[in-house]
């Protein structure tokens, strides 16, 4: 049996497979790998009339910069990131998603000052919406953050791709990440719109539900939060509270989150008349903790300068102002309800959801860009260009 | 970029950091550059443990500096 067989075996209409020389694959996949142009898997080779493919996808100049990072003179141009797509896997048409990732990371600003060579060890979420899930089979349902769908797969990829190889951050050289995150490699969901009773997230952008467009955050932990035993929204929205309210990711006064909720959560709510809002106001309400727990692992006040909590003996330490109200010793976690935001993503078959731990959100506005749609195809031309050597 | 402006700099961080400070060094046009690092971590320590790493790192910063005894 050959080795296609084999991988072939369990699937049904796996068709022909293509006749290459496997060798000649490997030599270019290591080719690739030797010169660190990878995230240690694999990638796509691309030559100039591939790249070409990429670029017709927009009427964009591909000089022009979608994110610069002046600390180190570096930019990534419309071409640096058309390769980088390529390399990751992504089809052609995926890559007005991946220019729309980009706008919505520029914006967002923290890539720009460096948080992806932090220690914190953060990864680019990525929030898909409108019918482009559809039309290039982004996964909004089961498995939202796991494996097997190509376009969640390699549009997350070719970020982090970029992240190496146009802006050259390393491990263990410019990227100093203590642990970093799996979500690193690839973190690109849809939002489940079909099976949410909410207006999608892209509408807060003031978008219609008909565009298409992708919300960029940057986050560390995805923590799993799992209730099928209640019917009360207080009950499940305070265990939401009670998970964003935990004192590790209490680097600063308050943190923000991003509840993605899946489908059998959101209609719980949605059931008892609660929108969107009231889920955040809740949240915002019951996300607190007592000064004795914090006191008790030395974060019961913050630094004079960068607000960092702190000991309440530090030197450096001032009191925090983020009691519930004065002397209650309850101390808010979230600065407004807009630091917490929602999302549907995940099948409708259990009460599992999860809570996203956003970096630099903490009520800022939400980071959307609409995806242009990629030019009409050009009347047949010149031949394309030839491919380099 | 002080440096760059004229006056004598000397950059400190701590040995964890040494090969991210050459590759940033490297990026700035000053590879070579010359840091004086102090053993991982710092955040955690109190005033009398910074000021004890102060002193023993104090001649490596008037050497780099260039001062003379």
């Amino acid at each position: 049996m050959t080795a296609h067989a084999d991988v072939a075996a369990g699937l049904a209409g796996a068709g022909e497979a293509p006749q290459v020389d496997p060798a000649e694959v490997r030599r270019v996949m290591e080719y690739y790998a030797e010169r660190g142009w990878t995230d240690g898997l694999p990638v796509v080779p691309v030559t100039e009339s591939y790249l070409a493919e990429f670029l017709a996808q927009t009427d964009r100049d591909p000089a022009e910069v979608v994110l610069s990072m002046p600390h180190l003179n570096r930019h990534c141009t419309i071409r640096l990131a058309a390769i980088n797509a390529a390399l990751a896997g992504c089809r052609p048409e995926y890559f007005p998603v991946v220019l729309a990732a980009w706008e919505s990371l520029r914006k967002e600003g923290m890539a720009e000052r460096g948080i992806w060579q932090s220690t914190t060890g953060t990864a680019p979420l990525l929030i898909v919406n409108g019918p482009i899930r559809e039309a290039i089979g982004l996964n909004s349902k089961g498995n939202v953050f796991g494996s097997g769908f190509r376009a969640n797969a390699t549009i997350g990829r070719a970020i982090r791709l970029t992240a190496i190889n146009a802006f050259g951050l390393r491990p263990h050289q410019l990227d100093q990440a203590t642990q970093g995150t799996p979500g690193k490699y690839t973190s690109c969901i849809a939002e489940n719109e079909e099976d949410s009773p909410w207006p999608p997230l892209h509408t807060n952008a003031g978008l219609a539900a008909t565009d298409s467009a992708v919300t960029a955050m940057v986050y560390r932990s995805c923590i799993h939060l799992e209730a099928r035993h209640t019917t009360e929204p207080e009950q499940l929205a305070g265990d939401f509270a009670n998970t964003i309210s935990r004192t590790g990711s209490l680097v600063h006064q308050t943190i923000s989150a991003l509840l993605v909720l899946a489908p059998e959560h959101a209609h719980l709510f949605a059931r008892a008349g609660w929108d969107k809002a009231d889920l955040q106001r809740f949240i915002y309400d019951h996300a607190a903790v007592g000064r004795g727990t914090l006191a008790a692992v030395g974060k019961d006040a913050v630094s004079r300068r960068t607000k960092w909590r702190l000991p309440a003996a530090h030197p450096d330490a001032i009191p925090d102002d983020s009691e519930v109200a004065a002397g209650t010793g309850t101390v808010r976690v979230l600065n407004s309800p807009a630091a917490v935001q929602v999302v549907v993503a995940g099948a409708n078959n259990a009460g599992v959801s999860a809570v996203i731990e956003t970096m630099g959100q903490r009520g800022r506005p939400l980071y959307i860009t609409r995806i242009d749609p990629a030019p009409a195809p050009a009347a047949p031309g010149p031949a394309p260009p030839a491919e380099p050597g | 970029m002080l440096e760059r402006a004229g006056v004598p700099t000397v950059s400190i961080c701590t040995d964890s950091f040494t090969v991210t400070a050459q590759a940033m060094a490297g990026v700035y046009g000053f590879p070579g550059f010359e840091f004086v690092t102090t053993p991982h971590p710092v955040a955690s320590l109190n005033e009398e443990q910074i000021r004890s790493r102060v002193k023993d790192f104090m001649p490596e910063v008037l050497r780099i500096l260039g001062v003379e005894s």
